[in-house]
């Protein structure tokens, strides 16, 4: 028996122990479903195990060197000592927003400011909801279509989040800013659970935000969980710039039903090793879905994407489109999957995948699949990997661009594409000035953007 | 300015220049014209530095230095332009972003304070409206979606802002119309000063209807075979390159 399977089996004795006693103390234990349901995630998650890279899904992300911090749970309130200066870097500028600041897992009221919502709109704690008002959660959590077993850690132990409810016909016209922060520099992990459920015909923009106040070594596990009623349209955010030593795992499970629209930008930029997974179920004729990413890293980071598709019913629309720049000896990893089943006729689906390697010792695993159960569909995908290109190299040097600003400028022009596509012009700008500051001379390129 | 001597050049190991003279002084307006595949655009490439080509043997001088060491960027910042036969596209770079990081590198370069917003855009527009070109074009990206006029325009409105000592046009004057061709030209004789050479190179004798050479050279099978005044442009439109070679031949 190897050290590292010693360690597993070590690991895995201490959760079994841990576990069970963080669950009885997590709020809504006095509802008999909430007990049911997580000691039946935590019997899954035991039984799945810590994913290995034999497992299929995690064949290219070997999270099993962090699963030390899965022995500590922050359950604690927040600290307090946070002021609003101190977290007003990872604010958007001019942007007017809904704001709520979670820090280490925990919903910091002091810091959130949720002044002037639209009557009806509810944004409330996880937490609090679990213990006052768990039953109008109960459809929502209940369904565990996608399990993994990260996912299933998340049901057992999750001890706080952010449940949004939209009323039907309502439009939140300001952009709700979710901040997770994290703050402590103990190896700790979070189990945070979001809820957003948009009524018919309602209309929202949903930032969520994963930072950190100096460094962290957290794993971070999230699950956002999202319901869209006819004619509902979401605008969802997944920005990731967390610190260097930061474990951020979560998974968005979207569900949609007729005519509604899902439109998702998920950006990578921080961590150790970041995993984002989405999954989104077009179960309504007419729903159409677009997501977007974009992952730069560099040194020994780590990022992965798996998004899955379901074309349930007929007539419906996804759009996909992710792109990665890879530097030093970091490694991204890409799985794309789009099911058209049986029966979802006129399905018209398009996924593309794109990366930049920057150097020689960067590594992509890309992998577009599709797998089609009905006749009458459009599909198309594709993925690709390259260097710059030398002929614009070329052509910027030869206008007095040096070989780093030329490389630095074509870098930026590729991953601007994906930002392109961000409403909010203030997020956008924002996320751009992150970008640039990852470069080592990528400051003073903010003209370059179309 | 320019001074190329007994230049051999291989592409993948093929010879394709076999041995060029040419002295181009300042002031000067040299038109290197040739049938297709005779290495005009390999002697372009070479002169602005583009990688993949091998000098095998002699030598250009470009103001007194060996430019066969300078950098693709050094050379533009010591004056050296090549309007591109084939303008690349840059999506997602703006166009004013990129000659305002050109001429401002070059000023550095040069020793010269960077301009200001103001001033650059004065200087901008100002040469926009020199070529023509619709003020629209200035916040686009890079030659992106533009017709192939207005790629070639916005070449010479390139040239026109950063002002080069040696301007080379690589079959500039290719696939325009007449309208596009006189702008093209209108652009080129605005720069020609004492102070500078331009060199054009191109297939055909039209464009040298509007700019008025002081050298013409025939350039074909990596030599060049003829050189003589304007009169030798008109003498090969009308008798094309066949008798050039047969007499390189005799």
């Amino acid at each position: 028996m190897n050290s590292t399977m010693n360690e597993t089996v070590e690991l895995d004795a201490q959760l079994q122990e841990l576990l069970p006693v963080i669950q009885k103390g997590l709020p809504g234990s006095h509802e008999s479903w909430v007990r049911v349901m997580r000691k039946g995630a935590l019997g899954n998650f035991f039984r799945q195990g810590i994913p290995t890279t034999r497992n299929e899904a995690w064949k290219y992300t070997d999270v099993r060197k962090y699963a030390a911090r899965l022995s500590s749970v922050s359950v604690d309130k927040p600290a307090s000592d946070i002021s609003v200066e101190a977290i007003s870097d990872f604010y958007f500028r001019d942007l007017d927003c809904h704001r709520v600041v979670i820090v280490d897992g925990r919903v910091s009221a002091d810091l959130s400011s949720l002044i002037g919502l639209p009557a009806g709109v509810r944004i409330e704690s996880i937490a609090r909801m679990l213990a006052g008002e768990a039953h109008l959660l109960e459809p929502y959590l209940h369904d565990q279509h996608l399990s993994g077993s990260f996912a299933e850690l998340n049901t057992a132990i999750m001890h706080d989040g952010i449940y949004i409810d939209i009323p039907d016909g309502i439009v939140v016209e300001k952009p709700i800013h979710l901040l997770f922060l994290s703050h402590g520099r103990g190896e700790g992990s979070s189990h945070i659970r979001n809820l957003i459920v948009a009524g018919e015909y309602s209309q929202a923009t949903v930032i969520e935000h994963f930072g950190s106040l100096g460094e962290s070594r957290a794993l971070i596990n999230v699950v956002t969980d999202v319901e869209l009623h006819a004619g509902a349209r979401l605008e969802h955010y997944k920005l990731q710039q967390s610190d260097i030593n930061e474990v951020n795992i979560g998974s968005v499970r979207v569900h949609q039903h007729r005519d509604s629209y899902y439109h998702s930008h998920s950006v990578a930029f921080g961590a150790a090793l970041s995993r984002r997974d989405i999954h989104v179920e077009l179960n309504g004729e007419g729903a159409e879905c677009a997501l977007n990413g974009l992952y730069l890293v560099g040194g020994r980071q780590h990022v992965d994407h798996h998004t899955r598709i379901d074309h349930v019913r007929p007539h419906c629309r996804s759009r996909e489109s992710y792109k990665g720049v890879i530097d030093g000896r970091a490694r991204a990893v890409f799985n794309g999957k789009v099911v058209v089943h049986k029966g979802a006729d006129q399905t018209d689906s398009a996924q593309s995948n794109a990366n930049l390697l920057l150097s020689d010792k960067a590594e992509i695993d890309t992998k577009p699949d599709l797998e089609i159960h009905a006749d009458d569909v459009k599909c198309a995908h594709g993925a690709t990997v390259g260097q710059l290109d030398m002929n614009q190299l070329f052509y910027l040097r030869s206008r007095g661009l040096s070989m780093d600003e030329a490389r630095n400028v074509l870098m930026f022009a590729f991953a601007d594409e994906v930002l392109a596509k961000i409403k909010e012009p203030e997020v956008r700008r924002y996320l751009e000035q992150v970008a640039f500051e990852k470069l080592p001379c990528g400051a003073g390129l903010e003209g370059m953007l179309v | 300015m320019l001074k190329i001597e007994n230049l051999h050049v291989s592409v993948d190991g093929k010879e394709i220049l076999k041995g060029i003279n040419l002295n181009i002084k300042a002031g000067e307006v040299h038109a290197v014209m040739g049938p297709n595949g005779s290495g005009k655009s390999t002697l372009s490439n070479v002169i602005a530095g583009r990688d993949g080509y091998e000098v095998t043997a002699g030598g250009v001088t470009y103001k007194g230095r060996n430019l066969l060491e300078m950098s693709p960027e050094e050379r533009a910042w010591e004056g050296v332009f090549l309007a591109f036969q084939y303008p690349v596209e840059i999506p997602g770079v703006n166009n004013t972003y990129l000659l305002k990081a050109g001429l401002n590198a070059k000023r550095k370069h040069l020793g010269q304070d960077e301009l200001d917003a103001m001033d650059f855009m004065q200087i901008v527009k100002e040469k926009a409206n020199l070529v023509e070109l619709d003020h629209a074009f200035l916040s686009r990206a890079v030659n992106e979606g533009f017709s192939g006029g207005e790629k070639k325009r916005n070449e010479i409105f390139q040239m026109a802002v950063l002002e080069p000592s040696l301007a080379l046009l690589d079959e500039t004057d290719s696939g325009l119309d007449i309208d596009a061709l006189r702008v093209v030209a209108g652009g080129v004789n605005k720069l020609r000063s004492p102070d500078r050479a331009v060199v054009l190179v191109t297939h055909y004798q039209r464009l040298l209807n509007y700019i008025e050479p002081d050298m013409v050279h025939v350039l074909a099978g990596g030599r060049i075979l003829k050189s003589g005044d304007k009169a030798l442009a008109l003498e090969l439109e009308e008798r094309g390159y066949d008798w050039v070679l047969e007499e390189a031949n005799a």
